[in-house]
């Protein structure tokens, strides 16, 4: 049966003597939604989704993944989740096919049926001739897609995935969110994804930011950014006052980092030929571009005036 | 049983990487015949006469014992192994309690301990140190000193965070068990408090049950003791090292590695 939301939690809250890792979160997110964690390393990211999968369970607080307790039915919670670790968990003196079928055996799948599974995810990640090599001669982003492919074996409800493309290169990244993306597709999984890379999750239906432990801000990935600007307007300059002062009246705040500045224009018919022509020689560079989930993030989640990532 | 693929999958994988690495079964193999020649013939020639013959045979049940404690020790090993290298979390996170882990890991590493000593039993019949018949009556004693060497090897990986502490354990565990257990020696010509420290040294019994088997040896303990205290403490040492291993405070390192939290 279906439920309306794959994952809930209320006041979920994970301590570490005096250090709070994750501070009173609230969830609810439906099923078949792709969801995105956002936020710094530290922020709380992993340690939530440690707590959603019984790796380690909350100081206070409850969570439920389709409905089932995370505290009272662990054993059932891990047959319907499925995680993929930050880093690999899979050994790499044995072959593909080896930690695929190990790992499918571990989840009671019969050698028959794990062969059939395993032959199908390797060919969606187009790794079936390596099927039988060795996992320490895969690239990095190989083998990240083979911990993907064990994730999913038994067609998990949901699928989390720790920074799943932290350290790999650019085409290996949008390799792995097209696999991803497939998954989802074919499978109707909800997918819980946490990521520093915040432009990688503009493709969720949602994203919530966190930090220090503690959601700050949350909603659909284009909404947030409609919200935020039409443009952002980015000058360097060397006598940043005198051009601030010029702008801030029209702009607002801008976030402030050395001789660089950065405005939000809410605008959509600011004639940027003309601002730059006022401005004159005072400005190094001046560029205006469309807002993105980065943008969202420092101006939202971190103080304008510091302009500081923690 | 709903568990039996994971446990079958978990020892399985174990076992397979045993018989992968054949130099290594081979090389345990060198180990005890080591002891036996420069043990036996060393302390031996120290011996007069029928002693001295005595002594290589009386050193059979210790040899074999030591084969299981290492082998045993060593494979239950692999649990804090595994998670030093990460594969423990896909374990973790397979739909079964954690203690079935440490059962699946200390059945591979009870049958690893009694492959290799089979392998031995087999170069001492041929080398003329022992009898067809004594080979196979020590099986029973072996199979019951494998279950508890695995144990012992459960309860030191289920505290032992990571394998920094093999030297400790080596220095600590495995020699001080073999050397205090009546492997090399009678316990009745110990002196006292050495006594006491066989005594409650559970190896002991496992040494004491296959002398028993072994005409060469004096045994020091009567069968139905060697095999209540084999019993009693393998049972309690693996429920033991389960219950500990289930505890998450545990695995914390294994999850928060990379905030660089300590539990």
């Amino acid at each position: 049966m279906a439920h309306k939301f794959a994952i809930r939690a209320n006041g979920l809250t994970k301590r570490y003597g005096q250090a709070v890792a994750v501070n009173n979160l609230d969830l609810n997110i439906q099923s078949g939604q792709f969801y995105g964690l956002l936020g710094p390393n530290g922020a709380g990211k992993s340690t939530t989704i440690h707590m959603l999968t019984t790796m380690t369970s909350p100081t206070s607080g409850e969570a439920f993944i389709a409905e089932k307790s995370v505290l009272k039915e662990p054993v059932a919670i891990r047959a319907s989740v499925g995680l993929v670790f930050q880093d690999s968990a899979l050994d790499r003196m044995m072959t593909v096919d080896e930690n695929l079928q190990f790992a499918a055996a571990l989840y009671n799948l019969k050698p028959a049926q794990a062969n059939d599974r395993i032959e199908e995810l390797l060919a969606i990640f187009g790794l079936q001739k390596k099927r039988h090599m060795k996992l320490a001669a895969l690239s990095g982003g190989q083998r990240r897609a083979v911990d993907i492919a064990r994730g999913v074996l038994h067609k998990p409800k949901v699928l989390f995935l720790d920074e799943p493309t932290i350290g790999l290169d650019l085409p290996n990244r949008r390799a792995i969110w097209r696999f991803v993306e497939q998954l989802r597709k074919e499978e109707g999984m909800t997918v819980f994804l946490t990521t520093h890379y915040l432009e990688e999750a503009v493709a969720c239906d949602r994203v919530d930011f966190i930090q220090n432990g503690k959601l700050q801000y949350g909603g659909a990935p284009n909404a947030l950014i409609r919200d935020l600007a039409v443009y952002i307007l980015e000058i360097d300059c060397a006598d940043t006052e005198a051009v601030n002062r010029a702008l801030s009246p029209q702009f607002g705040q801008p976030i402030w980092e050395d001789e660089h500045l950065s405005y939000r224009v809410k605008d959509k018919n600011v004639d940027f030929s003309q601002l730059q022509q006022s401005l004159g020689e005072a400005v190094i560079s001046l560029q205006w571009r469309k807002p993105n989930l980065n943008d969202v993030y420092l101006w939202t989640v971190c103080p304008p005036e510091t302009g500081v990532v923690t | 049983m709903k568990n039996w693929l994971a446990v079958k999958a978990v020892a399985g994988r174990e076992l397979s990487k045993v018989f992968r690495q054949r130099g290594r079964l081979i090389s345990s193999m060198v180990r005890p015949l080591i002891w036996l020649l420069v043990i036996g013939s060393g302390v031996g020639s120290m011996l007069q006469g029928s002693q001295q013959e005595g002594y290589l045979g009386f050193l059979v049940p210790g040899i074999v014992a030591m084969t299981l404690l290492f082998a045993a020790l060593l494979s239950a090993l692999t649990l804090v192994y595994d998670k030093e290298f990460g594969v423990m979390r896909m374990m973790m996170i397979a739909p079964i309690e954690h203690y079935w882990i440490v059962i699946a890991k200390l059945i591979a590493a009870t049958i690893t301990a009694m492959v290799q000593a089979l392998m031995l039993l087999v170069i001492l019949v041929l080398i003329g140190l022992i009898d067809w018949d004594i080979a196979l009556l020590l099986l029973i004693p072996s199979f019951a000193t494998a279950i508890c060497c695995a144990a012992i090897g459960g309860l030191i990986a289920a505290w032992s965070r990571t394998l920094d502490n093999f030297a400790v354990i080596m220095n600590f565990f495995i020699f001080p068990l073999f050397f205090l257990s009546g492997a090399l020696y009678p316990v009745s010509q110990l002196p006292e408090l050495l006594k006491y420290v066989v005594l409650i040294n559970p190896f002991s019994y496992g040494v004491d049950l296959m002398k028993h088997a072994v005409p060469a040896a004096e045994s020091d303990f009567s069968v139905l003791t060697d095999i209540s205290v084999l019993a009693v403490f393998s049972v309690l040492a693996i429920v033991i090292a389960c219950w500990r291993f289930s505890r998450e405070s545990v695995h914390e390192p294994l999850f928060h590695r990379a905030t660089g939290k300590k539990s």
